[in-house]
């Protein structure tokens, strides 16, 4: 007789986030030694020790801070504009016949256009001023929020909607314990992918439109060649990226969707 | 105890809804020919007929989803053809349990009994009886996704019976189940069932269910829907599902109902 012994799934849950977390320390281990190297064998970029050893220095700056604070907001402000369209967007392209299609068009053409081209258009349109960046990050990111907010409410369940008219829902109810969370998770989906592509995007705005914010701080680290302040930013810029998404958004998003199906 | 088979019966002093020759259908389709149909209040009613015969679109027009073709809907006796759905409380418990998956059970029976228009005051004990009568309050703070079937389902009878209805229509709500726990939940149902409790319409393609449950079961022919026949089941509850007398009851209706439904052997549909 064969006998099987299985582990209790918490221990093998465990095991699994123990290996997971150690793959993705290799995968930290293994830039750092690419970085290391090539460090060495060339003279544009700095050292892991050099830029290590001064980004003391480099953080207890306050400007450094003020200016992270700076592209943050503006990236929260983008963010926030382009759910609003990016909603908008969506709403009329599932509810309305002709003029879905008309937004349609348009937010087709805005995932087509470069961030390049919009921040030049920005600069005309609003001079050097906030609401240039603004406008570059939020309408590059909006189109794909309404892409992704649009399979939300084309996938909304025909029987909830039966369950809804019958249990005689009002409109508020029906909205709030029915239609949002069948869309939550596309939207959360679209915060997390926009969250990362607004921060590619705002350095690039910041960089063309505007004199202050981290893609300013880029920019004028590298016409000076201060090599090791522009891996200070970049090591800035991951970090609040990664914490970001680490620290909040996944936790969020765990605890908006915890009434899913456990395995 | 008898156990009758009798034609269609005239309907009871002022019965809570009164069908009366409706007509129902989709463009190009009649799925209801004409149904004739009265239940009383506090009766239970079961309908029972061969799949696709339009039993489920008849809950469908009770329930307001629908509105029929021809013929008129009357409730406690005034006409409400048209306005079904805002005359009538329903509690509907579907095939699948309909739940929302990201409400907890207390909160998805709160929801339904605000929309009803219970008052605050009570839920939290409309709650507790309910989900206890159908062995499910241990779940009320949990996610409907981490119940079983069975579990579910019992929540959604309970949702059901929450919101105050003046009917309740059940659309082959175990034929989702396994048998094992279709039992228990129709023995409970059985058991539970009180001389006040709300009426209710029952739609089944098992016709031991239907006689097990039911003060009356209404047969339906095939598609589009008449009714054939009417069968009161006066046995006393808490019944046996394998009571002598409802064996012998669903003979006789298996014996009518292979006349009337016209099995087609080819398919292999069974009764």
């Amino acid at each position: 007789m064969t006998s099987i012994t299985l582990a209790p799934p918490g221990a093998a849950a465990g095991s699994r986030a123990r290996v997971q977390a150690a793959l993705s320390a290799a995968g930290v281990l293994s830039i750092v030694a690419v970085w290391w190297i090539a460090g060495d064998a060339t003279r544009f970029l700095p050292g892991v020790g050099e830029v290590f050893g001064s980004l003391p220095t480099f953080l207890s700056s306050p400007l450094v801070w003020q200016e992270a604070a700076l592209t943050t907001w503006r990236v929260v402000c983008s963010l926030a504009i382009g759910f609003v369209l990016g909603t908008a967007a969506a709403v009329v392209m599932t509810r309305m016949e002709f003029w879905g299609r008309v937004v349609g068009a348009y937010v087709a053409i805005a995932t087509a256009v470069p961030s390049t081209i919009l921040a030049l258009l920005a600069l005309f349109i609003f001079r050097k001023s906030d609401a240039g960046v603004v406008f570059v990050v939020a309408v590059t990111t909006f189109p794909f929020i309404a892409v992704l907010l649009r399979e939300g409410l084309r996938s909304l369940s025909g029987n909830l909607d039966e369950m809804t008219s019958v249990y005689r829902f009002g409109r508020a109810s029906a909205v709030r314990h029915v239609v949002l969370p069948q869309v939550l998770p596309y939207a959360l989906t679209a915060l997390r992918n926009e969250y990362a592509h607004a921060w590619k995007v705002v350095v690039l705005a910041e960089l063309f439109i505007i004199n202050s914010g981290m893609g300013w701080q880029f920019s004028q680290a590298f016409d000076r060649f201060q090599l090791q302040r522009v891996m200070h930013w970049l090591l800035l810029f991951v970090a609040i990226l990664l914490v970001t998404e680490y620290l909040i958004i996944r936790p969020a998003e765990q605890r908006a969707l915890r009434w899913k199906e456990r395995e | 105890m008898t156990a009758q088979v009798i034609e269609p019966a005239v309907g009871a002093v002022r019965p809570l809804i009164e069908v009366d020759a409706v007509r129902i259908g989709y463009p190009g389709r009649v799925a209801v020919e004409r149904i004739d149909l009265t239940v009383a209040e506090n009766e239970f009613v079961s309908i029972i007929g061969p799949s696709g015969c339009g039993k489920s679109t008849l809950l469908h027009v009770l329930s307001g989803l629908n509105e029929p073709l021809d013929g008129a809907i009357s409730i406690r006796g005034r006409e409400a053809t048209g306005e079904v759905g805002s005359r009538l409380r329903a509690g509907y418990v579907f095939q699948d349990h309909r739940l929302l998956p990201w409400r907890t059970v207390a909160q998805n029976l709160d929801i339904a009994m605000k929309n009803a228009g219970v008052p605050k005051a009570e839920w939290t004990g409309r709650r507790a009886r309910y989900l206890a009568l159908l062995h499910v309050a241990e779940y009320e703070n949990s996610f409907p996704m981490n119940l079983s079937g069975g579990q579910r389902q019992r929540v959604s009878i309970a949702r059901a019976l929450a919101v105050e209805p003046d009917v309740v229509l059940m659309d082959e709500p175990f034929s989702g189940l396994d048998e094992v726990t279709a039992r228990t939940i129709r023995k409970q149902l059985d058991a539970t069932r009180s001389p006040h409790d709300p009426s209710t319409v029952f739609v089944t393609h098992s016709i031991r269910e239907a006689l097990f449950l039911s003060d009356r079961v209404v047969m339906l022919s095939r598609g589009p829907a008449r009714v054939i026949k009417e069968i009161t089941i006066d046995l006393p509850r808490p019944r046996v599902y394998d009571d002598p007398r409802l064996v012998v009851l669903e003979q006789q209706v298996v014996a009518e109902v292979l006349q009337q439904w016209e099995i087609d052997t080819d398919s292999g549909e069974q009764p």
